[in-house]
């Protein structure tokens, strides 16, 4: 049964269609869906306010789908009432405004733990996933760096 | 000798100034070991080996493990995605 279950996971350079993912991910049985979008943030205020112009993606390719997949089993491990997983990171050169990641997940119902995995899945894309952003600003540009060492085994 | 396959990514890939090389390393020698090596050979990348992440063939790896043979290994900082 549980391998009947739509998951979806990729790298694109391509713009990420929520209505056709959500579509991918829809069962019949399906009543509710939490989606989870990223994008690039021209203006920053909080921490270190700073103006951005672009960022610029690259990604381990192979590997990340590989660890995106881990994070699809994981959320469905966690909470197995969970149907449909959509996990997407666009890479590339993007501009504000732009999404840059989606993780959707569907239930049949909303108290079903739907919000918890679609968080989790964003929050654990950011620490095993092999992408990394250049910030391009009014002033030279900088990489990005996360602060997670992944543990043996993850 | 175990002849592998060394890819680079953000931060480290600047530094190396290559996306990826081939490189012969000795049989066993393990992450410790090349990451010796590599700030040795290459000094552009000395002051990254005591915070890169390494993996091999596609898994997070840790400094005692062993390089297999014909490995790839990807070299890298803290992911940041999103």
């Amino acid at each position: 049964m549980q391998s009947e279950l739509p998951t979806i996971y990729s790298i694109t350079e391509d713009e990420i269609d929520l209505d056709a993912l959500l579509a991918a991910i829809t069962l019949e049985s399906t009543g509710a869906a939490a989606i989870f979008t990223g994008m690039v943030r021209g203006v920053t205020r909080r921490d270190d306010p700073h103006e951005t112009v672009y960022l610029e993606y690259e990604s381990y390719v192979p590997m990340a789908e590989a660890k995106m997949k881990q994070v699809a089993d994981e959320i469905r491990a966690k909470w197995p009432v969970i149907e449909g997983i959509a996990i997407v990171q666009r890479i590339g050169r993007l501009y504000p405004k732009t999404p840059t990641v989606l993780i959707a997940c569907t239930a049949a119902h909303r108290d079903t733990g739907v919000f918890d995995a679609a968080r989790y899945g964003i929050d654990r894309l950011k620490e095993i996933v092999p992408v990394w952003k250049k910030e391009v600003g009014p002033n030279g540009e900088e990489w990005v760096e996360g602060d997670y060492i992944p543990k043996p085994g993850e | 000798m175990n002849n592998i396959k060394l890819l680079f990514f953000a931060t480290l890939r600047d530094r190396a100034g290559t996306k990826s090389m081939d490189l012969e390393i000795p049989e066993d020698l393990t992450i410790q070991g090349l990451k010796d090596k590599l700030a040795r050979d290459f000094p552009n990348l000395a002051q990254s080996m005591s915070s890169v992440i390494v993996t091999i063939n596609r898994e997070y790896a840790f400094d005692e493990a062993v390089v297999p043979p014909s490995a790839e290994i990807a070299l890298f900082p803290p992911v940041s995605g999103g």
